[in-house]
C-alpha cells in the first residue's frame, strides 16, 4: 500500500508543478499548454475518432511488422546459435547491422517499395528482427549442454531437438529479446510515421505541429506512453511473470535452482 | 573371461574402445583402449579416480559421444547413437525447468509415439514407484534435491529401457536421502531386472549396489580389476559384508588416487 500512495502522491504533485509551469512559467503559456488542455485534447481526439483510427493504423502495422519479425528473428536466431558456420557468417552480419539505426533503411525501403505499407513494414522488421535474432542466438548458445544431451537420450533429434529443447531451454534469453525487438519496432515505426506521412499516431503528431495544436502533440504522446505500457505490462509482463513462476526464477528463491546445479 | 555368462551372449560388449579429447595442453588420452562386457540383467558398478574418464565411458555405451577407437556392441548391434533402449541417469539430472515432473517424464515417451492415455498412465505409475505420487504438477524447482533424484529415476524408467546408465547419480545428495535411494534402486532393478551400468567414485556405493565392481586406473582409463560380488540382498551400506569389500575396492583404487593427487600437486606447483 504505501508503495502505491507514494507514487500516487509523486503523481498528484508532477501534475500540479506542469499545471503551475503553464500558469506562472517564462514562457508563453500556449507553448506550455496545462494538464486540463491536454485532457481536453484527448477527449476530443477520442470522441472525433481521430486518435482511433490512429491507433488502429498504428497497432496494426506494429502488429504486422513485429509478429513477422518475431518468426524470422527466432529462425534466425535458432540457426545462428545452433549452426557454426551461420555465426559465422549472418551472426556476424547481424551484429554489423545492429549499429544501424533501423530508421536510416527508410530511404532505400522508400525506393524500393515506394511510399507505402511496404516501406513502413520493411523499416519496422528491420529495427525489430535484428535484436530478436542476436537475443536468441545467445540465448541458444548459453543454454547448458545437459538440456541438449538430455533431449538427446530421451530420443529427440532435429527439429524436435529445437522446438522441444533448445527453444525453450533459451526463453528468458528469447523472451528478453522479444520484448527488446518491441520497443525496436515501436520506435522505428514512431519514426517512420513522422517522417512520411501516412495516418497512424506519428502523423498524428505531425499535424498537431503543423497547427501549432501543443495540447494535441502531448495528447498523442500520452496515448503512445499508454500503449507502450499497456502491452508491456498486460503482454510481456504476464509472460515474464509466468516463466519466472515456472522456472523458479522469483526474486523469493534465486538461490535454490542454482545452488542445486552448483553441487 | 569375466562378464560373459555362461548362458548366452552378453549384453553390452566394449572392445578396444579409446578417447582422446583435445584441450590446453595438446591431445591427452582420456580412455583406453578399454574391453569389458555386461551380462543381461547385471548391475556393474564402475569406480576410479576422478578425471579417469568413467562419465566419457558412460557416454560412449549411451551413444551420446564417439569413441575414436574401437567399437561398443549392444544386444548385438554397433551403438552408432542414443537410443530408448539405453537411457542414462546423468550427474546433474537434466529435468526440463519448464516442464511440470509429468510433463519431463512424458518428454520421451511422446517422442516414441505413445498416445496420451498411454502416456499418462505411465507416468502415473512410475512416479508412485519412486514415492512421488501427487507431485506430477510440481516444477523442478519446487522440489527437494532427492525428490529431483527421484524424478529423474523415474523419467528414465519410464522410457522401460533394456539398460539403464548411472552416472554418479545420488553423488549431490546427502547421506540418508542417498541410503533410502540405494534401497529403492535395489528394490527397483530387482523387480523390473534390468541391466544397470552405474558409474561412481564411492566405494561404498559400489560394493553396496553391484552384482560385479570394476575398477578403473587413472586417466587414460583402463580396466584395472574386476570383483563378483556375492554378498546377500538386500545390502546395506554399513553390513560389514559391504565395508570389507568397500576397503578392498579403496586398497586397489589406492594408487591410481595417490597418482591422481601427485599429478595434481605437480600442476599446481607449475602454475
Amino acid at each position: 500500500m504505501p508503495r502505491s500512495v507514494n507514487r500516487g502522491l509523486f503523481y498528484l504533485a508532477a501534475l500540479a508543478a506542469w499545471q503551475a509551469l503553464h500558469l506562472w512559467g517564462p514562457w508563453p503559456s500556449f507553448l506550455v499548454p496545462g494538464p486540463v488542455q491536454v485532457a481536453e485534447a484527448l477527449i476530443a481526439g477520442f470522441a472525433d475518432g481521430t486518435f482511433l483510427i490512429g491507433i488502429a493504423v498504428t497497432m496494426r502495422r506494429l502488429l504486422l511488422g513485429y509478429a513477422l519479425s518475431l518468426v524470422l528473428g527466432t529462425v534466425l536466431g535458432l540457426l545462428i546459435g545452433r549452426v557454426r558456420w551461420m555465426d559465422d557468417t549472418i551472426g556476424s552480419l547481424l551484429l554489423g547491422l545492429q549499429t544501424l539505426p533501423s530508421i536510416c533503411w527508410l530511404p532505400l525501403a522508400i525506393i524500393w517499395f515506394g511510399l507505402n505499407e511496404r516501406a513502413i513494414q520493411f523499416v519496422v522488421v528491420m529495427g525489430a528482427v535484428l535484436a530478436i535474432a542476436i537475443h536468441t542466438s545467445d540465448g541458444v548458445k548459453n543454454i547448458p549442454p545437459i538440456y541438449v544431451r538430455a533431449g538427446r537420450n530421451l530420443g529427440a533429434r532435429g527439429p524436435r531437438l529445437l522446438t522441444g529443447i533448445i527453444l525453450p531451454a533459451a526463453l528468458p534469453a528469447v523472451l528478453t529479446g522479444a520484448k527488446l525487438g518491441w520497443s525496436f519496432a515501436w520506435r522505428s515505426l514512431m519514426a517512420a510515421e513522422l517522417l512520411f506521412v501516412s495516418l497512424g499516431l506519428g502523423q498524428l503528431l505531425m499535424v498537431g505541429r503543423e497547427l501549432n495544436d501543443i495540447a494535441q502533440v502531448i495528447a498523442v504522446m500520452v496515448v503512445i506512453i499508454a500503449l507502450g505500457l499497456l502491452v508491456d505490462n498486460l503482454v510481456f509482463g504476464r509472460i515474464e511473470r509466468r516463466m519466472r513462476r515456472v522456472w523458479g526464477l522469483g526474486a523469493a528463491l534465486p538461490g535454490r535452482a542454482r545452488g542445486r546445479r552448483a553441487a | 573371461m569375466a562378464g560373459i555368462s555362461p548362458n548366452g551372449a552378453p549384453k553390452l560388449s566394449v572392445r578396444a574402445v579409446e578417447k582422446t579429447f583435445v584441450n590446453r595442453q595438446g591431445v591427452v588420452s582420456a580412455l583406453g583402449p578399454l574391453d569389458f562386457e555386461i551380462r543381461e540383467g547385471e548391475f556393474v558398478c564402475v569406480v576410479g579416480p576422478s578425471g579417469c574418464g568413467k562419465t566419457t565411458l558412460l557416454n560412449i555405451v549411451a551413444g551420446l559421444e564417439a569413441p575414436d577407437v574401437g567399437d561398443v556392441i549392444f544386444d548385438g548391434k554397433p551403438v552408432l547413437g542414443p537410443g530408448p533402449d539405453r537411457i542414462v541417469l546423468f550427474q546433474d539430472l537434466g529435468l526440463f525447468p519448464w516442464m511440470t515432473v509429468r510433463r519431463n517424464i512424458e518428454f520421451g515417451l511422446r517422442l516414441a509415439g505413445l498416445g496420451r492415455v498411454e502416456r499418462r498412465k505411465r507416468a502415473a505409475h512410475y512416479l508412485r514407484m519412486v514415492h512421488l505420487a501427487g507431485f506430477h504438477t510440481s516444477y523442478i524447482h519446487e522440489l527437494s534435491g532427492g525428490m529431483k533424484q527421484r524424478v529423474a529415476l523415474a523419467r528414465a524408467l519410464a522410457m522401460d529401457p533394456v539398460m539403464l546408465l548411472m552416472d554418479e547419480p545420488f553423488a549431490a545428495l546427502d547421506a540418508q536421502t542417498r541410503d533410502m535411494l540405494h534401497a529403492e534402486l535395489q528394490e527397483i532393478w530387482s523387480g523390473t531386472g534390468k541391466t544397470i551400468l552405474f558409474v561412481t567414485h564411492n566405494v561404498r556405493e559400489a560394493a553396496c549396489l553391484a552384482d560385479r565392481v570394476v575398477t578403473m586406473t587413472r586417466r587414460p582409463g583402463r580396466i584395472k580389476r574386476e570383483f563378483v560380488v556375492d554378498i546377500p540382498r538386500p545390502r546395506q551400506i554399513e553390513d560389514r559384508d559391504v565395508g570389507g569389500l568397500a576397503a578392498r575396492l579403496r586398497e586397489d583404487l589406492r594408487e591410481e588416487i595417490e597418482a591422481v593427487l601427485l599429478e595434481e600437486r605437480r600442476r599446481a606447483k607449475e602454475r
